[in-house]
């Protein structure tokens, strides 16, 4: 068992207090220590971590992880604008198929090359059936990837497909490039446990449950990272993460409760980070069961809440409400003015319920939630405004949350809270969700109209022709709500002030800041 | 005496101790018997709960993106796809040649022993730590309580463990980290310092949670200390030796307070398993990378090889902590033995 976690003297150090509490164990004379040399990054409201191999995680605390030892061909700046990341250049060819030229004197961890080779090696082993990677639907429209020289590689797609340049970032989608040698001289456990990649930082040291400790690849291509070690704690209590932070226990969290982000954007010792983030928060609706079988009763539904309450109550405000599929970060995708189906309008929503072939309260509809958090309140303000409007004898269930999933999964369900953060293109918005081979489509709905247009979507290039077509699918989808969109939440960090260098981006990175981040 | 009655006297003595020893020998296996049932029966009763419960560890692991497919394998791979019997028996064949299995989760597949062997220390230590620290709050407090019956100081006492008895530990815990711990900046909010590493710091960085855990014992601890010494206090046999003159300091250490220890220690046997609930919440809300912790996040994660091996954990821990409590209640008072 490492020491990764355990508190250092000095980080006792919190403030005055805490120094004259000190001195009088003998500590007195470190109080002037200066500052530590290593962060503090912690990853708040997860306990675990399962694996550091970027094709078998789904986790987004994996990726925050993963996100810092390794690189994708491609990344996310600042401004969120796609640009080479091990890759030099990029040129999309005839058909979508994508040509990678890649930087020269890439080194792994381990020292040997970064080669065309190996960006053969991590993409395909997402496609082999056998890796059964849970991130397999990112490569799917891949055919093969050929080699062209050390240096050069073609991404060869069957169909064109969108949605593949995003894909190839190093974000939430397992795409991320390792070493083919060491890969297949340690095996694929122990790679899961002592990652070997390209990125910033290599892993020192792993404490199942309580947390991480990465230190610097001093040979990074982009430059050796200024601050040397990372220690990464899981506290898998947000309100934990609060209290350490405030108590100098740590320097960073990667989420916030939402309750407390008022009163800490007032506090001067620290900065909040905030901003609308790349998720959407829906009710999830079984179409295959009574009563959202029906399409009226489900537009009842839809409009017997207000979206603009429920940010107010469930995020005390930090979020918008959402009356389309996508975010409004997706752009041109987003309809900002939403659709009359999804905004509150109590009159409607009777008229609906009337033309309904249940009545209000026919059939008991429990709507499964899970913890003790904002997910629970979601589900009860939901359930609490739809019975007053519409008379219906709504219910809250609470569970844990892979109860919820292992439900929503099975189509044992009627009603459920759901939602993702992270995910960037549309087509993970609308084609995962309401295609009616969507992965995520839980709830069953199916229409070879929308079908046809998200896959004209998918296989679209130009973004301004790809963004029309998503407006007409969901233009047409939305009228028999396959699921009851809500809201979309901010996205929070927080930091000690004496902590540099930190850009938040909205899918909620982490680990690929700390190359550029600094301690004064 | 008579030589013959002396040798009569020492057979008897004799058979009496064979009689003794084989009765204590009986019932020392009869406990152990009905330790390992307890065992076994709290062991299944957890699997079955667990897989009765809605959930699945691949989707812990393989996330909401994995296959049919994907999750096929996952269970075959792990032998999920077995029937329920066989899972379990496997199980328990592993145990029995002490082998925990590998988690299905955390850190790809570790060793489930390796898992509770990190983590088992920082249990243990919080739970000692909490065990002091309740023990000596009551002595202090009970022993207040009843000697100034009646008065402001026993009022102050017993609100002080009214106040314990009603705080539930997750909220105390919040509480004493926003007192102790941001507003006076006198504890760490986070963390776990080992005491192998320095017992100080160790004692220091864990005073807070193990303050949560204690509360709640330590107010139930010295209300019955409280009880149980005024009552001993209107014994005759305390009367009479106060009648003799005796100092009242030498009547209470050996005839209130030892006569006292008894029902007291028994009540402390039975809260220990209290400490084990309050070390699951509390580990959790201070970062101690214990036994609790890994509990939870296995029932999380239906992770059921990590899970039972928890439980079988705290199910022995309860188990070896009442029969300490039992030998030194038979040694405090030996009437009890017969």
């Amino acid at each position: 068992m490492n020491d990764a976690f355990r508190i250092h003297r000095r980080d006792l150090l919190g403030g005055l207090g805490a120094a004259a509490a000190l001195s009088a164990f003998g500590y007195g004379p470190r109080a002037a220590m200066a500052q530590t040399a290593s962060l503090r990054a912690a990853i708040t409201g997860y306990g675990v971590v399962n694996t550091l191999d970027p094709a078998k995680a789904s986790l987004i605390p994996e990726f925050y992880v993963i996100w810092s030892l390794f690189n994708g061909l491609l990344k996310f700046d600042d401004t969120m604008k796609i640009v080479p990341d091990l890759a030099e250049s990029y040129r999309i060819l005839e058909g979508g198929s994508i040509e990678f030229k890649l930087r020269a004197g890439v080194t792994f961890h381990d020292g040997s090359p970064l080669t065309a080779d190996d960006v053969k090696f991590s993409l395909e082993r997402l496609l082999d059936p056998a890796t059964a990677s849970p991130n397999a639907s990112k490569v799917a429209a891949v055919d093969h990837v050929e080699v062209i020289d050390d240096l050069t590689v073609v991404v060869r797609t069957k169909t064109p497909f969108a949605p593949l340049l995003t894909f190839l970032t190093n974000a939430r989608t397992g795409t991320q490039i390792l070493p083919r040698k060491a890969f297949e001289a340690m095996g694929a456990e122990a790679f899961a446990r002592k990652p070997v990649g390209t990125g910033p930082y290599k892993l020192a040291s792993w404490d199942v449950g309580s947390g991480l400790k990465i230190e610097a690849n001093e040979a990074y291509f982009g430059g050796a990272p200024t601050i040397k070690t990372v220690e990464i704690p899981l506290i898998a209590e947000e309100a934990s993460g609060v209290t350490a932070l405030l108590g100098n226990q740590i320097d960073l969290t990667s989420t916030v409760p939402t309750a407390d982000v008022p009163q800490l954007m007032r506090n001067s010792a620290v900065t909040v980070f905030r901003q609308l983030g790349f998720n959407v928060r829906y009710i999830s609706i079984n179409l295959t069961k009574p009563p959202f079988n029906d399409v009226h009763f489900r537009r009842a539904v839809s409009m017997a809440f207000q979206r603009e309450a429920m940010v107010q109550t469930v995020l005390f405000g930090e979020g918008e409400p959402l009356r389309g599929f996508f975010p409004p970060l997706l752009g041109a995708n987003h309809t900002a003015a939403g659709h009359s189906v999804t905004g509150f309008d109590p009159a409607a929503a009777k008229e609906e319920l009337a033309k309904s072939k249940y009545g209000a309260a026919e059939y008991p509809v429990e709507v499964l939630t899970w913890g003790g958090g904002w997910w629970k309140r979601f589900a009860e303000i939901f359930v609490a405004q739809v019975n007053q409007v519409l008379g219906t004898k709504f219910s809250v269930s609470v569970t844990d949350s892979n109860a919820a999933f292992a439900r929503q999964q099975k189509g044992d369900f009627t009603a459920g809270v759901w939602g993702w953060l992270g995910m960037i293109d549309p087509d993970e918005y609308m084609g995962d969700i309401v295609h009616s081979a969507g992965w995520r489509n839980y709830g069953k709905f199916k229409n070879a109209e929308v079908d046809g247009l998200l896959e004209r979507a998918r296989a679209e290039l130009d973004p301004a022709t790809r963004a029309r077509l998503y407006n007409q699918a969901e233009a047409l989808a939305i009228e028999e709500v396959p699921i009851i969109p809500c809201f979309c939440s901010n996205i929070h960090n927080l930091l000690r002030k004496n902590i540099k260098g930190f850009v938040q981006k909205p899918y909620s990175n982490f680990g690929d800041q700390f190359a550029h981040m600094s301690i004064v | 005496m008579s030589d013959t009655k002396v040798h009569l006297a020492a057979r008897i003595a004799t058979a009496d101790f064979r009689q003794s020893l084989s009765r204590s020998l009986k019932a020392t296996a009869s406990r152990l018997a009905s330790a390992l049932l307890v065992l076994l029966v709290g062991s299944l009763v957890v699997f079955l709960t667990i897989k009765a419960a809605p959930g699945d560890p691949a989707l812990s692991v393989l996330g909401e993106q994995a296959s049919p497919e994907a999750i096929a394998a996952f269970h075959k791979e792990h032998g999920l796809d077995r029937p329920l019997a066989m899972q379990y028996l496997s199980w328990l064949g592993g145990v029995l040649t002490g082998d925990f299995g590998a988690s299905l989760t955390v850190a790809a597949r570790q060793p489930v022993s390796a898992l509770l062997f990190a983590k088992l220390p920082a249990t243990l230590f919080l739970g000692f730590y909490a065990l002091f620290l309740a023990v000596a709050i009551s002595l202090l407090l009970g022993t207040l309580a009843a000697s100034q019956r009646g008065k402001l100081t026993d009022t102050v006492c017993t609100s002080i463990s009214v106040f314990g008895i009603s705080m539930p530990d997750f909220w105390l815990s919040y509480v004493l980290i926003y007192f102790f711990g941001l507003g006076l900046g006198w504890f760490p909010t986070y963390g776990y310092v080992s005491p192998g590493e320095s017992l100080v710091d160790a004692l220091y960085v864990g005073f807070l949670p193990a303050l949560a855990i204690a509360a709640p014992m330590a107010a139930v601890f010295s209300r019955t200390l409280r009880a149980v010494l005024i009552e001993t206090m209107t014994r005759p046999y305390v009367t009479a030796a106060r009648a003799f003159g005796l100092k009242s300091g030498f009547i209470f250490l050996h005839y209130t307070f030892r006569n006292a220890l008894v029902p007291y220690l028994t009540v402390i046997g039975l809260q220990i398993r209290y400490i084990l609930g309050g070390v699951v919440v509390v580990e959790r809300i201070f970062g101690v990378p214990g036994v609790g912790s890994l509990m939870v996040d296995g029932s999380f994660q239906r992770d059921y090889p990590v899970l039972l091996a928890c439980t079988i954990v705290f199910l022995a821990i309860v188990l070896l902590v009442n029969t300490v409590t039992d030998s030194i209640c038979t040694l405090l008072d030996p009437r009890r033995s017969r």
